[in-house]
């Protein structure tokens, strides 16, 4: 029964607790970019992306707003907006499940196991069903091209304002973010 | 004041009224009439394509098909459908009894909309009926209830012919009504009408009800032979079947997408069925075995066909015969009673009994008993145990002579929330009985709410009238009750149908009708035409007009002493200015009359803050629920929650619809995005072009790049200067959404294609679509190219000629233009060529492309006329001839063609697309009635939480689910206890560090302090370290931009922390800090 603005407290406190890499805008907590990488073993290998999560009023209880905010080639992502088709997120969600849960078990498991029957990137979800050498191919290419390692990736201006409220615990061990740039 | 613009003509003339009663009397039987309707029903559903498309094109050429007004009543057909609607316009009732009861059946019916209502009352308007019934004033008094009540009821629907009977009623004239409800008639005389009745060729539909007091009771009739039609009034249930077994019994499975709401039991059809046809014959089957997502069939299929793929089940509605007994055997043997407060599993007989000894009473001594008379109460109860002694095998053992002694005291008032209550019930019995459409009460049903009464012994004194209008209400409660109710001070947030009944009912109990007593009601909206087949204080001339103040000025001709604020501020965080802290202080109650979630939850948490009683209620077609939030007695609101509303997932929407719902709900984001939000989005690029470049330049991302094309197109190729340009446009977007679309999209994915493990692509839930061949002969393409062209012209303010409506023209126009062979695009499969490590031009750096779209746009704008803007529309569900649904309902069923979905009608797909929420006056009324008998108690103080109730009622089935509210979590922690009503309070201007210290002497480890959706503090953050020894009122108004008013002494912060000692999370309540 804990409050709302609470449990989105406590939901942000565990995935930097995690060693994810939020990146709040002016200390607000309704929406914020948390960075993510590619799971091993899979074509996303190395990709790291920014998705941006946004938090309705009535999170938990409403679904979190999850999307992909540089390119990636999946059938279930939605090449022009980044919006994921993913039915934990989005009809099946459930107050239970809280931040990290996305980010550990439900995107991982996405780029692992795309499902081709439900496209909503059907070119994507075509080459996957015809051709999956070819496929893992293109994945990899839109890695390299649009989600290399955040250090390069972070370019125009817009970004200025935000990268000052980065936080990441892990700072100390892999070095690659929260070094506020003033 | 109201003005009487209109004459209103209403006969008062009873030979009159009985001459116009026989003329609308039916001459054929109502058996036939139900049963050929019925079948009419049935048929039409089956063949829902051809009748309803057929139905469009009538409506389009401007002649309705039927003459239901569905602006005015939409958000009840959307509970009724339209064949109960025009059962109810053919059906004459009889309503006997105008105290508070028969008016609030009578307005309920007014409202709903029955042919002809005719009102009986022999006797005269006495001081003691202003408690009850809200037509009257102190100048009736005197004069014949019936008679005093006419024209204003007539107001409220001038369609519904409303008359008088003033003089005796022999049951002779019975036999002109469908239906007759007696409020306030003796056993004696129901039995003789009620044989009448039940005798009768075809039978009369009879109802007697009677409040008394906190007790209530309703006795139906419907005649030997009674069909429901729509025993619940749910939509039939659908499954996508995914296999069918060779077996006996056949075993069913359907796709794991939605649970199916199959009983054992169901009679199902099937449909659509490849491979296994022998099953698509249209004969009705019985299902076994119901689980979510599989059933078995009591048929052998070992012989037929194979199942290959595809099917629908859905289930088939069947009639059900009731046989109602007469009264005078129900009186002896009344079978069930309907319960509807389990702690009181035992008080129906007993009330039954109750009902019986006070007509004997008032037969014997020709009055009621005399409230707080203990003598009358003992010769009540000397009745009753008479009564009980003679009802044989029914007798009770034992029964509670404290309940029928409050009985007896209370028995000659009509209280207005009972008669809310009753008055709702009713109501909706009779729509049943003219209709066939839900579920009757079989036959008794009893309530009581005693618990409303004062916990403090009432005096005898306390009962005495004091000869004013609250009298009835003070023989029950006392004067004491009625100075609280006078001085309270009350909040009404939404004046809309729960608004308007809340008025009528506050203003009959007097609530706030002292100088001391203040009402304040705030609503942001104003009065529609559709709002007045409910919000009945509302006229059609107040069209237009603000909602919170036409309430309040009706309410105040009902009673004339209340003392009313109406404002037109929405309540949200924006206008705590208005409903500041010293507002919310002076409360003693807040009433929600409420229509959406998120105002529910901001008022409950300004009541959870300040401490207030929070009544909140809502409605949805026939049901209602009602949930008191009281200080640290019950939870609050939001401690509880609905799961949100199922949405159908985006890649489903996108391009695999399988129902009318996704294919409404792509229709809806279409409209918006080429009617409103690309005008939108050229308007703000015009207005300022430097400042939208730099900021899609900024963006540089693929929904940036997008949006540009979407201007540019709009600009540029599309841009319409003559209506001829308008329907060209149609057109193409005809060709590109139901046609090109289709082709790539089947291209992409063939009708062959399989999965890695051989699976088809295509199979259920998804459906393989198939374009559209355009047709200029086809109606259905010419409405939508009509709506097309029509809205298009209106965004670039382009006249739309005389001719575009009609359809002829339109089809002459469309002729006319040219359409390009649509050629898929085949990217995809080149990639095994060898230009496939390089990618595509689709992807080519969105900046790039982005920088030549501006640049195109830049040199595409300097051609437009320097004033040029384009006009945005808004999406109006409620006008029926700004083409707006005409052309979602086009798209949607154009969309559904593609994909072999059965299509749906204008009506149909508005209140899908409209989401609109069914809604009828009966079901609203009785709400706010239950409600009521809880704001007894509130303001009267010191009750427990046994004594409140919380209910859910469904009016179809009917059901009656009332309870206890559920308590507060306690959270405890080492000593401390607390729920979420309590604080912890902080006296003196606290830095961070001092606020992590004093928790810390609690043994808590604070790691996250916010305001609102902004971090004040986060362990993690190493940043925040340096904000330690500012004061927390100061980060507040920094960080999280909070204005403090200047009278405000404190801040409240949410704290997460954890136990020291075990790590694990403390859920401490909100920390307030006293910072002067």
């Amino acid at each position: 029964m804990s409050s709302p603005s609470k449990r989105r407290d406590m939901d942000v406190m565990k995935l930097i607790m995690s060693d994810y890499s939020v990146e709040t805008i002016n200390d607000g907590l309704a929406e914020f970019n948390v960075e993510f990488h590619g799971p091993k073993e899979s074509p996303y290998e190395g990709g790291v992306w920014k998705v941006r999560v946004e938090l309705p009023d009535a999170y938990p209880y409403k679904s979190p707003s999850i999307g992909f905010l540089n390119k990636i080639f999946h059938p279930n992502v939605d090449e022009l907006s980044g919006s994921i088709c993913l039915d934990v997120i989005n009809q099946s969600w459930s107050p239970m499940f809280d931040l990290l849960n996305i980010f550990e078990v439900f995107l991982p498991q996405l780029l692992l196991y795309p499902n081709p029957l439900d496209p909503l990137n059907g070119d994507a979800a075509s080459l996957l069903l015809k051709d999956k050498i070819q496929y893992e191919k293109k994945v990899k290419e839109y890695c390299e091209r649009y989600a290399k390692s955040k250090m390069e990736n972070i370019s125009d201006g817009s970004d200025e304002d935000i990268s000052e409220d980065e936080c990441n615990t892990g700072s100390d061990t892999d070095g690659i973010a929260g070094d506020a740039d003033p | 004041m109201i003005s009487r613009k209109r004459v209103v003509e209403a006969e008062i003339d009873q030979d009159q009224a009985a001459a116009v009663a026989d003329e609308t009397l039916h001459k054929r039987t109502r058996e036939d009439l139900l049963i050929s309707s019925a079948v009419a029903e049935e048929t039409s559903v089956m063949e829902v394509d051809n009748s309803q498309v057929n139905g469009m094109q009538i409506d389009a050429d401007g002649s309705k098909p039927d003459d239901i007004d569905e602006d005015l009543h939409s958000r009840q057909l959307a509970v009724y459908g339209r064949e109960t609607m025009r059962r109810l316009f053919a059906s004459n009732v009889l309503v006997s009894g105008l105290q508070g009861l028969g008016a609030e059946i009578a307005k309920n019916l007014v409202l709903a909309g029955v042919r002809s209502i005719t009102l009986h009352d022999e006797g005269n308007v006495e001081m003691w009926d202003l408690s009850s019934n809200f037509f009257f004033s102190e100048e009736d008094i005197g004069k014949n209830k019936a008679l005093a009540c006419v024209l204003k009821l007539q107001e409220l629907n001038n369609a519904v012919v409303v008359t008088t009977l003033t003089g005796n009623l022999s049951k002779e004239k019975l036999s002109s009504f469908q239906a007759v409800v007696f409020t306030d008639v003796s056993i004696e005389k129901a039995l003789d009408y009620n044989d009448y009745c039940h005798n009768h060729q075809p039978p009369i539909s009879f109802i007697k009800c009677e409040v008394r007091g906190l007790f209530g009771g309703v006795f139906c009739d419907f005649g030997p032979e009674f069909t429901v039609s729509d025993v619940d009034g749910e939509e039939p249930h659908t499954g996508i079947i995914a296999s069918i077994s060779n077996d006996n019994p056949a075993m069913v499975t359907c796709v794991e997408d939605e649970r199916l709401e199959f009983q054992d039991g169901d009679l199902i059809v099937f449909s659509e069925v490849e491979g296994m046809t022998e099953l698509n014959d249209g004969k009705p089957r019985k299902i076994k075995s119901a689980r979510p997502y599989s059933f078995t069939l009591e048929e052998d299929t070992t012989n037929f066909g194979a199942y290959k793929k595809g099917g629908i089940v859905t289930q088939l509605k069947e009639p059900k015969i009731l046989k109602f007994k007469p009264l005078k055997d129900a009186l002896r043997d009344p079978g069930e009673f309907l319960l509807s407060d389990f702690s009181k599993f035992d008080r129906p007989p007993l009330l039954h009994l109750a009902f019986q000894a006070l007509d004997r009473f008032r037969h014997e001594m020709g009055r009621f008993p005399l409230a707080g008379s203990e003598e009358d109460a003992q010769q009540m109860i000397a009745f009753a145990i008479n009564l009980n002694e003679s009802m044989g095998d029914q007798k009770l053992e034992e029964f509670d002579r404290k309940i029928l002694r409050y009985f007896s005291y209370g028995s000659r008032a009509t209280l207005n929330p009972m008669a809310a209550i009753f008055g709702g019930i009713v109501g909706q019995e009779v729509v049943k009985a003219c209709s066939g459409k839900f579920h009757p009460l079989f036959q008794f049903f009893y309530f009581d709410s005693l618990e409303s009464l004062p916990v403090e012994p009432l005096e005898p004194s306390y009962f005495k009238p004091l000869n004013h209008r609250y009298d009835a209400q003070i023989s029950v409660f006392g004067s004491k009750l009625q100075k609280k109710l006078e001085d309270a001070k009350i909040f009404i947030v939404g004046s809309g149908a729960l608004g308007c009944e809340f008025l009528k009912n506050l203003a009959l109990m007097g609530v706030c009708c002292s100088p001391e007593g203040k009402l304040t009601i705030t609503d942001d909206d104003v009065i529609e035409k559709s709002n007045l087949s409910r919000q009945f204080l509302f006229r059609d001339w107040n069209i237009g007009q603000a909602k919170s103040t036409v309430a309040a000025t009706a309410a105040s001709l009902i009673n004339p002493k209340l003392h009313i604020e109406a404002l037109q501020n929405r309540a949200s965080p924006e206008t705590e200015n208005v409903f500041d802290d010293a507002f919310w202080e002076s409360l003693d109650t807040v009433i929600n009359a409420l229509d959406n979630v998120t105002a529910r939850m901001y008022i409950d948490g300004r009541c959870l803050y300040f401490q207030k009683p929070l009544l909140e209620s809502g409605t949805l077609g026939a049901k209602c629920n009602t949930q008191m939030v009281i200080p640290h007695l019950t939870e609050n609101y939001g401690a509880s929650r609905d799961p949100p509303e199922k949405q159908a997932p985006m890649c489903t929407v996108h391009s695999f619809p399988h129902n009318i719902d996704h294919c409404l709900t792509w229709a809806r984001s279409e409209f918006d995005g080429l009617l409103e939000k690309t005008p939108n989005e050229v308007n703000t690029f015009l207005s300022n072009p430097d400042v939208y470049a730099s900021s899609m330049r900024n963006a540089g991302d693929a929904q940036a790049r997008d949006l540009l094309e979407r201007v540019l197109e709009c600009l540029d190729k599309d841009r319409c200067e003559s209506f001829q340009d308008c329907v060209s446009w149609a057109r193409l977007r005809f060709e590109d959404y139901f046609s090109n679309r289709m082709k790539q999209l089947t291209f992409t994915f063939p009708e062959d294609a399989v999965t890695s493990s051989g699976a088809p692509f295509w199979s259920a839930p998804k459906r393989f679509p198939r374009p559209l061949l355009f047709s200029a002969s086809d109606p259905s393409h010419i409405q939508f190219i009509m709506a097309a062209s029509i809205l298009r012209a209106e965004t670039f303010a382009i006249p739309v000629p005389d001719w575009a409506r009609y359809p002829k023209k339109i089809a002459d126009a469309v002729n006319k233009v040219i359409v390009l062979e649509f050629q898929p695009k085949t990217d995809v499969n080149i990639v095994t060529d060898a230009k496939a490590t390089s990618l595509s031009t689709a992807s080519i750096d969105d900046s790039a492309v982005i920088n030549d779209l501006i640049t195109k746009l830049e040199e595409c704008s300097k051609k437009l006329p320097t004033e040029f803007r384009m006009n945005p529309i808004q999406f109006e569900k409620d006008d029926d001839t700004n083409y707006h649904m005409d052309f979602i309902a086009g798209l949607a069923n154009m969309r559904a063609r593609n994909y072999s979905i059965p299509e749906v009608d204008k009506l149909k797909a508005k209140f899908i697309a409209g989401r609109i929420i069914p809604a009828i006056a009966t079901s609203t009324a009785m709400a706010t009635g239950f409600v009521c008998l809880e704001l007894y108690k509130a303001l009267s103080g010191g009750h427990t939480v046994e004594d409140y109730r919380n209910t859910f009622a469904n009016l179809a089935l009917p059901l009656f689910s009332i309870a206890e509210p559920v308590l507060p979590k306690t959270i405890k922690y080492r000593d401390m206890s607390w729920t979420v009503w309590d604080r912890w309070i902080i006296k003196g201007d606290f830095t961070l560090r001092q606020l992590l210290q004093w928790l810390r002497d609690k043994g808590l480890s604070a790691y996250s302090i916010s305001s609102g959706t902004s971090l004040l503090y986060n362990s993690m953050f190493p940043r925040h370290k340096d904000r330690m020894d500012r004061k927390v009122v100061d980060l507040v108004k920094e960080v999280a931009k909070v204005e403090i008013p200047a009278y405000r002494r404190h801040i409240d912060v949410v704290v997460a922390c954890e136990d020291e000692e075990n790590g694990e999370d403390v859920d401490i309540p909100l920390v307030s800090i006293y910072f002067c």
